[in-house]
């Protein structure tokens, strides 16, 4: 009966249970949509973060991290094809790439500017798809003296594909050495400062510059981020002399943007839920003071006090449950018009490109957007009923 | 108290707060009304007659004295704690018969077999007899919005009886009724006080009504005026 009562109470006054609902609405789907495109965010940048940069895993000479050896490599990894072996071993792992970062100057002839290189295994780097190249070709294994240059050092150092650089870094051993480069392409990441100094290199061209047949590090890729920490406690146990840090040691970008992300979605549901307390409360409260000799009268009959609350709670639950489904469906419907639509958003600061605004449909923002609709209604309801209960018969049925 | 006695009120008095002042809506009442009484509270608009109904009915309190309701002391019970002897012991009927609005007329007389925890089969059984009693099967899938004056008073009436109550409280049951209605409501308030033995107690200045009670308590500026049963009152006409 009390479920009865509280259903035909909301549909009782149609049109203001119906602005209630809608502001249930309202915020279910902010949270939907906010909660979505976090999601999706959070996702896109762990992966291309991943798969276009650090990797899942990165496995250094033991030691590498309290280095504060002044020559490059000084720690590090000698035998990289028997640790690639060893670690490729296990199913989980989908590829290993080798690199090496180092710094110098390049100059056209002209001019000079400081760059930062990436070394890498040109075909391994193919798979990683890190970058968009603009003009001119990929790097190749066959051609070790071939660069790819950022957009904006290119603009900067004026060349095009196809002329020629020179690029001058410190070796293992402390003295200068410098390298004749042919520019294959020129590639953007849509991080400006980076691109304004940023080469990309074969290993073996690196190691040639450097003097040296060692690796700085092994980048490990998975098929499966969630096994990252599995893997990474299998190849410690198995493997001695390294040591390994995970991409969410390596990646505090990432960190931020969640944090902030959290922050934003954390300050919206606070707005939200004051809005639906408030909306609710006042809907409830209102059908109290319209009700009162209705109270007077049940009250009169016998029903008890806790029966009472338990009824006007119910219509807070009612309101809750039809608000937060009602919330998903419409949410779920425009988180599909959204990204079936190919939105695109500006460039955030930093960057150069715009992305594509995505909303990721994941199991706990439903959830979320539910539970929060149906318990703020829920919380709402619960002074309405406690006036409700502790009004005096007398003066309820005398109420006019 | 004898066990004869439904209720019984000794030394009531009661006021109420009007701004600064407190105003006497009773004094001294002193009263008992036996198993089967069909009792008028007769006297003017202000008299005090609802205030006596609503202590009687333990929906109020008053400021000292004794009330028995059922062989209890219901003066030293917090009002809602009361709950369950108003749900077993006693009916209202109200002036503006006070139906559930979201609810069809035998949903409104099943309300209070809700409270009692009686099973489906009882209740419905229950609710179906008390539509027969007051005449509105027809209606029973009605709402109060779609039923006539006269028809939701009966439904009150049933509402109030289908818990088999020992004693009915009727405030002003006539009042909101054309005269044909009233009548018909009358006997049906007559017809049910002597087949079940239940106790009807209503206020009212409606001489219609008070000329059916069996007995009459004029009430007024808060005292018991006078008492007047069936037979003194048929003596005072001859």
């Amino acid at each position: 009966m009390i479920i009865k009562l509280a259903l035909r109470n909301i549909l009782r006054n149609g049109r203001r249970s119906a602005i209630t609902l809608t502001v249930i609405v309202f915020g279910a789907v902010g949270l939907i949509l906010f909660g979505g495109y976090k999601a999706r965010t959070f996702y896109g940048l762990r992966e291309s973060t991943i798969h276009g940069r650090i990797g899942h895993m990165q496995v250094f000479k033991e030691g590498y991290a309290r280095s504060q050896s002044a020559k490059p490599l000084d720690r590090g990894l000698d035998d990289v094809t028997s640790i690639r072996k060893e670690i490729e071993r296990d199913r989980r792992v989908k590829m290993t790439a080798a690199q090496i970062t180092l710094m110098g100057l390049v100059s056209n002839g002209d001019k000079s500017e400081t760059f930062i290189a990436t070394a890498v295994e040109p075909a391994k780097d193919h798979a990683m798809n890190s970058q968009r190249i603009t003009s001119g070709t990929d790097l190749t294994d066959s051609e070790s003296d071939a660069v790819m240059v950022g957009k904006g050092l290119a603009e900067s150092m004026h060349v095009k594909p196809g002329d020629y650089l020179t690029i001058m870094t410190t070796t293992t051993s402390g003295s200068l050495n410098a390298m004749d480069v042919r520019v294959a392409g020129i590639f953007m990441t849509g991080v400006k400062e980076f691109d304004e100094r940023a080469v990309k290199m074969p290993i073996a061209g690196a190691q040639l510059l450097l003097q040296t047949k060692k690796v700085e590090k092994l980048l490990v890729f998975l098929n499966n981020t969630d096994d990252t920490a599995a893997v990474h406690s299998a190849i410690a146990t198995r493997m001695r002399g390294i040591e390994i840090k995970e991409w969410s040691q390596l990646a505090p970008f990432y960190h931020q943007v969640v944090a902030l992300y959290n922050g934003i979605f954390g300050f919206l549901g606070i707005v939200v839920f004051a809005i639906v307390v408030f909306s609710v409360a006042n809907t409830i409260l209102m059908s109290v003071f319209e009700r009162t000799r209705e109270i007077g009268t049940l009250m009169a009959m016998g029903t008890t006090r806790g029966r009472l609350r338990a009824m006007f709670v119910a219509e807070g639950v009612g309101i809750g449950v039809i608000g937060g489904i009602l919330g998903l469906a419409i949410g779920a419907l425009l988180a599909m018009l959204i990204n079936r639509g190919h939105v695109m958003l500006p460039p955030p600061p930093g960057y150069t490109v715009g992305y594509r605004l995505e909303i990721m449909m994941q199991p706990p923002v439903l959830i979320t957007a539910f539970l929060v609709s149906f318990i703020t209604a829920t919380i709402s309801s619960i002074l309405p009923a406690l006036k409700a209960s502790r009004m005096k018969i007398v003066d309820a049925l005398g109420h006019i | 108290m004898t066990s004869n006695h439904v209720i019984a009120l000794t030394g009531v008095n009661k006021t109420y707060p009007l701004g600064r002042l407190k105003v006497r809506a009773l004094t001294d009442i002193n009263l008992s009304i036996g198993r089967g009484d069909f009792i008028a509270l007769a006297g003017p608009s202000g008299s005090g007659k609802t205030t006596l109904l609503n202590l009687i009915g333990c929906i109020d309190k008053p400021d000292d004295g004794r009330i028995i309701v059922d062989d209890v002391d219901v003066t030293r019970i917090p009002l809602h704690r009361l709950a369950s002897l108003r749900r077993d012991t006693l009916g209202f009927i109200f002036q503006t018969f006070n139906l559930i609005p979201v609810l069809t007329a035998y949903e409104n007389i099943e309300y209070p077999l809700l409270l009692q925890n009686l099973p489906r089969r009882e209740r419905d059984a229950r609710v179906r007899r008390w539509l027969r009693e007051v005449d509105i099967e027809a209606q029973a899938k009605q709402r109060p919005d779609q039923l006539s004056g006269g028809q939701r008073q009966r439904v009150a009436i049933a509402r109030a009886m289908v818990t088999e109550p020992k004693l009915v409280l009727a405030d002003e049951p006539t009042a909101n009724l054309d005269s044909d209605t009233a009548a018909h409501i009358l006997d049906l308030l007559a017809e049910i006080n002597s087949r079940t033995n239940t106790t009807f107690v209503f206020s009212t200045h409606d001489p219609s009504l008070i000329a059916r009670a069996e007995r009459v308590v004029r009430i007024k500026d808060g005292r018991i005026a006078g008492q007047q049963t069936a037979d003194s009152r048929q003596q005072e006409v001859a």
